[in-house]
């Protein structure tokens, strides 16, 4: 079981956090935690994703990666 | 001007010359623009159609194809055809009418979310929410589509967005496709090294090399290293079906010569391939002597589901020129391949007076060599997979991923209107042709000189076999015996039709359907229980292949 976490900065465009959740279910993590807010710039989010599973983390970040609104996105482990 | 009129002048400017739709209330101040406008637009009879159909042109052109639907029920038929792009890599633009903004979210009438449904199945998606949003929405649609690895974007179009004034809006510009980064010199010195390292190297080459335009490239990597080379469903034709080093599909209706020699190879060289179940069978026993070089444009693809020693990201042309100039030592290795696709190379000769599928479509492609040849999900599909002579992926028309019944005849269509003058086959069975019936209107309305093969055994035929195999011969609803005329069928549509009964008449009803100059269906008549061999059952691995149990040559299972 790997447990990380993840921080992603998103284009704050319509559906972004929603294709960052439902790209983390479907590829087989289970979120544990989710922290967030824009910036003052404000077109920016910047969120903090706890989540566990059983694939290498890896496998997640390079398809969170992929998402257009995904503007930079690491993992790091969780203690 | 307004939202709609813009839009409608940004496809011309994007160079769009046909898209294929279907009006509604939501998306009638497009239509209005549309009226008069120089763009070709298909009317298709079910928005699944359009999709397909989009899908189709795409697929044959390599550009984006355009659909149209309105909202609610005209959205939703669209994700199956959106779905398949996605999977399949398709670059496709999908334009939605969607309710006034103010009445968004109140549930009104024909309001769907189809934004949120289609999040998994499109590569991204806009909801333009005000008429300023439009220019740039419209511009990175078009460039997502085709860029990297290419897949369907959705633009979801409220109908006041369509209706508001445009006039300031900046023209359209279109904006190029991103170009992929340059692979590293280390892994590609690393690829080399494995390369002429190898005492067994196999090439594996998938849907990826049609994607990034490098068939050229592809076969010239082969040809210099002279590699034995399998090829998945998608990769079909990436070398020609005839050409010697060519193994043929690896899989789970893989011929024999690929698999085996798959099983046996010490070095895989993965080109624009992802590992995909029905191409490895168990996944833990798949090439268990290999090592692997994996080659693709998209980073997520490697050590998905396979550990890559060498990892060459970025443009594969790029990539694969690099490494033309390898030189493995491996001619035994060679020469036993070789051998075996020599001595296990499919045979034609069925005995009886049945109409033998695999023969027909042989011999099709042999009289159609430069055709398109689009096909639906089942048996038959499997059989143009192994028997077709397949000269170019873009050529060989199938729902891969998504495996989606109804594909054949609308991508058919799109295939046809992306070049008028080229030749397309559509092979389809009796289950999936009733799926996108219907569009044998849009065929017949436009004139498309589109042949179809039905191949028709009475059954869902490739679930019927796996219930004969694996379910103990218990026919759980995959009779289809009491099916339409289908002859009569194609006449209600203005379409010539012909039957086909017995093996002596093939010749004949292939060169009468050939001749025909608008569009025509020969209805094929043959067993309802011939299958598809060779076949590795779930959960095996790919040298555990089942072979016809009457072919009295076959092997015992491994
Ligand atoms: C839309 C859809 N529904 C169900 C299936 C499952 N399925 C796969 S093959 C098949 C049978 C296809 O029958 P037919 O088109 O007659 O082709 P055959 O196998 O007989 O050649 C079915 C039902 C599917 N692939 N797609």
């Amino acid at each position: 079981m790997h447990r990380f976490q993840l921080d992603l900065t998103l284009r704050r465009a319509e559906g972004a956090l929603v294709r960052v959740l439902g790209t983390v279910e479907r590829r087989g993590f289970r979120p544990l935690g989710v922290e967030g807010e824009t910036r003052v710039d404000g077109d920016r989010w910047h969120l903090r994703l706890a989540v566990e599973g059983e694939r290498a983390p890896g496998t997640l970040t390079a398809q969170l990666a992929k998402l257009h609104d995904c503007l930079a996105v690491e993992a790091t482990p969780c203690r | 001007m307004n939202g709609a009129q813009w839009l409608v002048q940004a496809l011309v400017a994007e160079g769009v010359d046909t898209l294929f739709g279907y009006p509604g209330g939501a998306i009638m101040p497009f239509y209005d623009a549309l009226y008069g406008a120089s763009l070709r637009h298909i009317l298709v009879r079910h928005e699944q159609g359009a999709a397909f159909a989009a899908n189709g042109y795409a697929r044959a052109s390599g550009r984006v194809g355009v659909c149209v639907a309105t909202s609610g029920p005209g959205a939703t038929n669209l994700l199956t055809g959106i779905a398949d792009a996605m999977l399949d890599s398709v670059p496709m633009v999908v334009i939605t009418g969607q309710v006034p903004t103010p009445l968004m979210g109140t549930d009104a009438f024909q309001e769907v979310d189809v934004f949120g449904m289609s999040l998994p199945v499109v590569k991204h998606s806009f909801l333009v929410r005000e008429v300023e949003a439009l220019p740039e929405a419209v511009r990175d649609a078009f460039r997502l589509a085709r860029s990297g690895r290419p897949g369907p974007v959705l633009i979801d179009l409220p109908k006041d967005v369509q209706t508001a004034d445009a006039s300031h809006l900046p023209p359209h510009a279109p904006a190029p496709a991103d170009a992929l980064p340059a692979p590293l010199h280390g892994p590609l010195d690393d690829a080399l090294a494995l390369i002429e390292g190898a005492q067994r190297p196999l090439v594996y080459g998938g849907g990826g090399i049609a994607l990034g335009d490098t068939v050229g490239v592809f076969r010239a990597f082969v040809e210099a290293t002279r590699l034995p080379t399998v090829l998945t469903l998608r990769g079909l034709g990436a070398l020609p079906a005839s050409h010697p080093l060519n193994l043929g599909m690896l899989g789970m209706h893989g011929t024999r010569e690929a698999n085996l020699a798959v099983q046996e190879a010490d070095l895989l060289v993965v080109v624009g391939a992802r590992f995909d179940d029905r191409a490895t069978g168990k996944l833990d026993q798949f090439a268990p002597r290999a090592r692997v070089v994996h080659l693709d444009g998209d980073a997520a693809e490697v050590n998905k589901l396979r550990h890559a020693e060498v990892a060459v990201l970025g443009d594969l042309c790029l990539a694969l020129r690099r490494l033309t100039r390898a030189q493995p030592d491996c001619d035994d290795w060679r020469a036993q391949c070789l051998s075996r696709k020599t001595e296990y190379a499919a045979r034609y000769d069925a005995p009886g007076p049945s109409v033998y599928a695999p023969q027909l479509l042989a011999r099709l492609s042999a009289l159609a060599p430069e055709a398109v040849v689009t096909c639906d999900v089942g048996q038959h599909q499997m059989w143009v997979a192994q028997h077709w002579r397949h000269t170019h992926p873009r050529r060989h028309l199938t729902s891969g991923a998504l495996g989606a019944m109804g594909f054949g005849l609308p991508a058919a269509i799109g295939a046809q209107l992306q070049d008028p003058a080229s030749q397309v086959i559509c092979v389809s069975g009796d289950g999936s042709f009733l799926m996108n019936v219907q569009e044998l209107a849009t065929l017949g309305r436009y004139r498309l000189p589109v042949k179809i093969v039905l191949l028709d055994n009475q059954r869902l035929g490739l679930v019927r076999q796996w219930q004969q195999l694996f379910f103990d011969g218990r026919y759980s609803e995959t009779d289809l015996s009491d099916n339409p005329d289908f002859g009569a069928l194609a006449h209600a549509f203005g379409i010539a039709a012909f039957r086909l009964e017995r093996a002596d008449g093939v010749e004949h009803a292939l060169h009468c359907l050939l001749a025909c100059e608008g569009p025509a269906l020969l209805h094929v008549c043959i067993d309802a229980d011939a299958n598809v061999w060779p076949l590795v059952p779930p959960n095996r691995n790919n040298a555990q292949m089942l072979f016809n149990p009457e072919d009295a040559d076959a092997p015992l299972p491994a």
